[in-house]
């Protein structure tokens, strides 16, 4: 070879010879792979860096494809060696990388059956590149740490401390027999992981911590020792650190190596302050699958979360979180029950509100810990039950799975309570098991896809949950007669309470059932307090207005049941349609009035439910039928006899099963570039112009919608051509500017808008005389907007100040 | 070739750092420090004795150039002595952040030393000035050719701002001086860095010769928790800081744990510190931690967002709030002035630093806990607030100096800037454990090193084409090796190749073969033939073969 000619073309050639050797060899899958092997390693230690650095990214891809048998691995891993210690970054960090993938040829060889100190000569080795000068070399030797599948304690425990340790046994300074170069010795690992997480950059942090989390499962010296470490790194000033932190601590208690202490609890409960949302959802998943020794950190961890549901109301899940610690600890949880039911014995009526975070808390608690608990050791008193049936769609979320119907049965046995269970499925302790802290290899995948099917399991959750509440408000209204009524009436409530907790989350079709069912559980509610006003001998001692108000709530409701849901089947048709007709009802019992309008709405809906039920598809209800013959009777002469207990002890609530298509009816309405700071100037007297943003859901061409302004007495409404919006039926809008003509004589005024939607019985109207309004009722499809009006003049008289 | 390696001051003790290395006939100063414990003509280093070597020359042609660390006085004190006293007048090399630094230091101790103690001037200010003038500010890892031989450049050491560790090399005979250095980073500041390069001598600090630190976030964890808990039981933190390194450290600390935990609580800098020293730090980004350097695009993270403007009288106010206050050890000034009014209160907090000098009101905090403290006759403070210590050391530890040593794996180590005990259990260590020679010499010793010499030989081309059919010869073997079970003899073999090493006079040295150097010689070779022979001859045939090789 010409001398000049090496001289002046030096590395570029060799290395792209190298890199030839490379590619090539991880494609020809044929070839034999000792002989590339054999070439690239005499690559490997040419004098040019490029060169070697190439023939050990090619040594990588060969390694990639053989097997882990053959002395194919320790060849590449002699070559790789030496050159760990090279001059040029680039080379060390491909070296690094080939080692870490002879470690992983090396593990699966030993899954086989292989000698174990190997790995440790080999953790040594990897360590003592975790503190090299170039970050990457760094990170990519954390990077291959991570992997290692099997490490004797000691090492790992040297890990951990700068301080050298001293070990008596002989495995410290030579692993078995196997003399060790002086470079290589324990020493080396020293501290790895200390300076590791002290690192400058956060990438190397963030690396040190996912590896000092991954190496836990090894050893639980270690991982009591690593936890005093990563503990330390929730003070990271970087927020990424901190996640990977909390991961890798999330990742210790799901292999069931992660055992707090004392100490570390002042640190973890400030995390659960912390002002990011998804640093405190990390820390409360970790807490939820923890394992806490004592007592007194079982509490101090309840009153963090109870303190953190105070702080932060939107993180509702820390009841989830709640119930599994509970679980997971039951006999504290079972300490926690005792106290509890005491308290609540010792409230005396209305002073223990269960909207209270920390009763409800608490309750949590104390009802998951009867969960697990299947030999009945734990005493949980009674009355927890009673006081916990409101939070069951809390609990049934946190279980996060389908047996609603158990779940409910099995509350209502512990409560000694006997309703309705033959419908129910028996429920048994042992099929609940989401969350207790296993400790077998493969719960980590589990764990991921429970995370990928929850928004699955949440539609499953509200739609059963439905279903058990009706069934629940069925069970309630046959209760009446027997029961007092004060008791159906705070069943009802709180079943309204849990169809509004699960709406907090819901969205799309599923929020509209929900809205429904709120308005028919507003219904009943009324139904019942209308029927306890009749009841009452004296029912004037309230007051005229109070049965007045009640029956036009009513009204209200059922318009809104029959107006703003799109899709209604028939069967919920009808049973709007029985609402409105007892609502009539209510109104010819109580008022004895009956002008002919009411009649004529009357029968128009008994007609209807008639033509509905005319198929044969849908069995006309007793009540139904009954109403029908009282009116077709006493129509003759007019004024019809209404008894109307007699009709509301017939009448049945049916539990709707089918909500499918439903569609809530809603609208969207804004003014633009306009609020109370910036009002918008008219002079008084003469029409002003509002430019109003409109958009309609759910909405059908026959609908008819109007824009209702009100200021003071004045009300104006104007009809909304549904052909001018833009859209589907599904979701249409539109820009107009509307004007408003009787602005007041002030200077300043608030114009309240709103869509509302004409609520029509057939052809009947109830105001004929054309005023320029609505024909018939109407229904609310969006809040009061308010409009800030200010006069000109004022605006002007307050510039030229 | 060897280096000699002369240690003026910090041999054996901290203080005065100065060595004199002696490269292949060039002569570099590294540091020129004064020791701030004494008070006579040992306070500097003993220049005298560089020109003992060379007789009749003036320090400006013994010495090729002075490199300074970092500002700190015990590494720059002499400085200006040097130069103005003395009489240097050749090239001075220091970072840009210690050019702009030192003058504020050196001035503030003259000023100290003149005014207050009424000391004799050593200095004055106008030869700091002119001093300042002499030096030329390096850039790290920008190489400097010093002159046609000498080569010096400057890495990154963390300690302080703009501290450096010190690559000289002449010739083939290259060697580090680490200067002050810290290997873990902190929140301001990084480790040090430097590339693997090929040394015959470490000169490496050793302060912490045999102490192993443990995490510094214990530490700080325990520092958050004392502070957020006074501060939230309605207390107030005082915190005496010197300007420069441990307050930024702090207040970033701080800084960050209030953003985090959501405090509203004020944090207040007494004036002094805020003006000059943080103005600096947010100039020189560049030499601060990574993280600075990530984030100060966005944000400057010496604009400290929770830190407000602070006010004489808010000292008198109610509520929590954190102060910090020069000096650093409440010897006197604004923090003794808070001191009086906070400590008595046990709702307060003060946080001291790990070291305080014997005599200030900072040491006597430190050592047992008084109740009274008295100032003078008169005045006494009685003392029920809170105290806490949090050590802050800008310096590596033994475990960091043996991970730059084995990092750098020279030839030779020597350990200054350090106490004697330490450093001799440390040598054993490097020894043992590393297998480098290492020394700790005293000061005014020389320390003489071997170093390596890289000779560039020629080789014909009948040698390489000798070589290369020998190799391919030898390929099939290995191979067949490979194909075996074990493979761990493959890559063990090395590539021998035989051929004969020619140096002459004037000329390149050169590699043959065999038969071109009979040509070269213009000589015929030689055959000797072995004969077997009976035991009882074989001393003739040895003196026989002798004398055939002496032929030849």
């Amino acid at each position: 070879m010409d001398e000049g000619l090496a001289a002046s073309e030096p590395g570029p050639s060799v290395a792209k010879r190298a890199r030839f050797m490379g590619p090539h060899a991880s494609s020809s899958s044929g070839a034999d792979p000792e002989m590339e092997i054999q070439a690239l390693v005499s690559m490997a230690s040419g004098l040019y860096p490029l060169a070697r650095a190439e023939a050990l990214s090619g040594l990588a891809a060969v390694l990639k494809k053989v097997n882990a048998g053959g002395g194919v691995v320790e060849c590449c891993y002699a070559c790789t060696e030496k050159l760990l210690r090279d001059e040029d970054e680039g080379i060390r960090l491909a070296a690094v990388r080939l080692v870490g993938l002879c470690a992983e040829k090396f593990a699966m060889r030993e899954e086989l059956g292989g000698d174990g100190d190997q790995m440790d000569w080999v953790f040594l080795q990897l360590s003592s590149m975790a503190r090299d000068m170039c970050t990457e070399v760094r990170i990519e030797a954390f990077n291959a740490l991570a992997k290692m599948q099997r490490v004797s304690e000691g090492v790992l425990l040297q890990s951990l401390s700068k301080k050298i340790i001293k070990t008596d046994t002989g495995s410290a300074s030579s692993i078995k027999g196997k003399k060790l170069p002086p470079k290589l010795s324990f020493p080396c690992a020293a501290g790895i992981f200390a300076h590791g997480v002290e690192d400058e950059f956060y990438q190397v942090r963030t690396i040190a911590c996912k590896t000092l989390g991954a190496l836990a499962k090894l050893s639980n010296q270690y991982a009591q020792k690593a936890l005093d470490l990563l503990m330390d790194m929730m003070n990271d000033d970087i927020e990424a650190v901190r996640l990977q932190t909390l991961q890798a601590l999330f990742d210790m208690a799901t292999y069931g190596c992660l055992s707090m202490q004392e100490k570390h609890m002042h640190m973890f409960l400030g995390i659960l302050m912390d002002a990011n949302v998804v640093v405190r959802n990390a820390a409360r998943k970790i807490l939820g699958s923890v394992n806490l020794p004592k007592l007194q950190m079982f509490k101090s961890a309840l009153d963090g979360l109870i303190a953190g549901l105070k702080k932060n109301p939107e993180d509702q899940d820390i009841y989830g979180v709640l119930f599994s610690i509970g679980k997971n600890h039951g006999s504290f949880s079972a300490n926690i029950a005792k106290h509890l039911a005491k308290e609540i014995n010792m409230a005396s009526d209305g002073e223990l509100i269960l909207d209270k975070p920390r009763i409800k808390a608490l309750l949590m608690v104390s009802v998951s810990a009867a969960y697990d608990d299947k030999d009945k050791k734990l005493d949980i008193p009674t009355v927890i039950f009673s006081h916990a049936i409101p939070l069951f769609g809390m609990i049934s979320c946190a279980l996060a799975e389908d047996e609603q119907d158990s779940l409910l049965s099995y509350l209502y046995r512990q409560a000694g309570m006997q309703f309705w269970e033959k419908k129910l499925v028996s429920a048994e302790g042992g099929d609940y098991e989401c969350f207790s802290v296993e400790t077998v290899g493969g719960t980590h995948a589990q764990v991921e896809t429970t995370g990928k099917t929850t928004k699955y399991l949440d539609e499953v959750v509200i739609k059963q949950s439905t279903r058990i509440i009706l069934e629940t408000v069925k069970g309630a209204w046959v209760m009446i007669k027997p029961c007092s009524i004060g008791e159906v009436q705070s069943t009802l409530r709180t079943c309204k309470e849990e169809v509004n907790s699960l709406a907090v989350n819901s969205s799309g079709s599923t929020s509209a059932v929900l809205s429904f069912v709120c308005d028919y559980l507003d219904a009943v509610q009324l139904i019942v307090e209308i029927w306890w006003f009749i009841q009452l001998d004296d029912s004037h001692a309230f007051g005229p207005t109070s049965l007045d108000i009640l029956l036009e709530k009513l009204d209200t409701s059922v318009r809104r049941m029959k107006c703003c849901y799109a899709g209604l089947n028939r069967e919920l048709e009808v049973q709007v349609l029985e609402f409105a007709l007892l609502a009539i009802l209510c109104r010819l019992s109580e008022f004895g009035t009956c002008s002919k309008l009411v009649l004529d709405k009357l029968h128009w809906i008994i007609n209807h439910i008639d033509g509905l039920c005319a198929d044969g598809s849908y069995e006309l209800s007793d009540f139904s039928k009954e109403v029908k013959k009282v009116f077709d009777d006493n129509f003759i002469d007019g004024t019809p006899i209404v008894n109307i207990c007699t009709f509301l002890e017939i009448f049945d609530l049916k539990p709707a099963r089918d909500f499918e298509m439903l569609n809530a009816t809603t609208a969207v309405l804004q003014v633009r570039d306009t609020d109370s700071e910036n009002p918008l100037s008219y002079v008084y007297g003469l029409p002003v112009g509002v430019a109003f943003d409109m958009s309609l859901c759910n909405t059908s061409s026959h609908d008819r919608i109007w824009l209702r302004m009100v200021a003071g007495q004045s009300v104006q409404h104007v009809f909304l051509d549904l052909s001018c919006f833009e859209g589907n039926d599904k979701m249409k809008s539109c820009s107009r500017v509307i004007p408003f003509y009787a602005t007041p004589m002030a200077c300043s005024f608030v114009l309240r808008a709103c869509l509302v939607i004409e609520c029509p019985f057939g052809s009947i109207g109830t105001h004929q005389e054309g005023h320029g309004g609505p024909r018939d009722c109407v229904v609310q499809l969006c809040d009061e907007l308010d409009v800030y009006f200010v006069s000109a003049d004022t605006e002007q008289r307050q510039w030229s100040k | 070739m060897t280096i000699d390696c002369l240690v003026l001051g910090a041999g054996q003790e901290v203080g005065k750092s100065c060595v004199v290395a002696t490269i292949g006939g060039k002569r570099v100063m590294f540091d020129c420090g004064m020791h701030m414990g004494h008070h006579d003509h040992q306070r500097y280093p003993d220049f005298a004795r560089v020109l003992a070597a060379t007789p009749g020359a003036d320090f400006t042609s013994a010495i090729s150039c002075v490199v300074i660390t970092h500002f700190h006085l015990d590494h720059i004190g002499a400085l200006p002595y040097f130069t103005e006293v003395c009489g240097y007048h050749g090239p001075i090399y220091m970072t840009y952040p210690t050019k702009a630094l030192a003058p504020l230091m050196l001035e503030d101790y003259r000023k100290v030393m003149v005014d207050h103690r009424g000391e004799e001037e050593q200095y004055s200010y106008e030869d700091i000035q002119n001093c300042m003038k002499k030096v030329i500010p390096l850039d790290l890892k920008q190489t400097i050719q010093v002159d046609r031989d000498l080569v010096i450049r400057a890495y990154y050491a963390g300690h302080v701002l703009g501290a450096a560790m010190i690559y000289a090399k002449v010739g083939d005979a290259a060697m580090v001086y680490t200067g002050d250095y810290n290997m873990t980073p902190d929140r301001h500041l990084g480790a040090a860095q430097i590339d693997h390069l090929k040394l015959d001598l470490l000169i490496t600090e050793s302060t912490y010769a045999k102490t192993v630190r443990d995490s510094k976030h214990a530490r700080e964890r325990e520092f958050l928790k004392a502070v957020h808990k006074c501060v939230s039981g309605g207390g107030k933190v005082l915190i005496p800081a010197f300007a420069l390194g441990r307050a930024q450290e702090l207040c970033i600390l701080l800084d960050d744990y209030w953003e985090r935990m959501n405090l509203k609580i004020p944090i207040y800098f007494s004036a002094g510190l805020t003006i000059q020293a943080n103005m600096y730090y947010k100039m020189l980004i560049g030499w601060t931690s990574q993280k600075i350097k990530d984030s100060y695009t966005v944000h400057n993270p010496f604009d400290f967002k929770h830190v407000c403007d602070f006010q004489r009288s808010f000292i008198n106010d109610p509520g929590p709030c954190v102060l910090f206050a020069t000096p650093g050890m409440i010897s006197g000034g604004f923090s003794l002035e808070v001191f009086k009014r906070w400590a008595p209160s046990e709702k307060n907090l003060v946080t001291l630093p790990g070291y305080c000098v014997a005599g200030t009101i900072g040491h006597k905090l430190m050592s047992g806990k008084p109740t009274r403290i008295d100032l003078d006759k008169e005045t006494h403070i009685d003392v029920r607030c809170q105290i806490h210590q949090l050590s802050f050391s800008p310096h590596t530890d033994s475990k960091g100096i043996m991970d730059l040593t084995e990092f750098l794996s020279p030839s030779h180590v020597i350990l200054v800037h350090g106490e004697k005990p330490q450093m001799s259990f440390l040598k054993e260590r490097i020894e043992s454990e590393l297998g480098m020679p290492c020394y700790y010499p005293a000061n005014n010793e020389t320390v003489s090193i071997p170093t390596t010499k890289n000779l560039k030989i020629s080789a014909t081309e009948k040698f390489i084409t000798s070589c290369s059919t020998a190799q391919a010869r030898d390929g099939p073997q290995k191979s067949n090796l490979i194909c075996g079970n074990h493979l761990s003899g493959a890559n063990g073999d090395e590539k021998l190749a035989e051929g004969i090493l020619l140096m002459e006079k004037s000329k390149d040295a050169k590699i043959l073969c065999e038969d071109e150097l009979l040509q070269l010689l213009g000589a015929e070779g030689h055959s000797v033939q072995f004969e077997p022979l009976l035991r009882s001859r074989i001393g003739e045939a040895e003196t026989d073969i002798v004398d055939d090789l002496a032929s030849e």
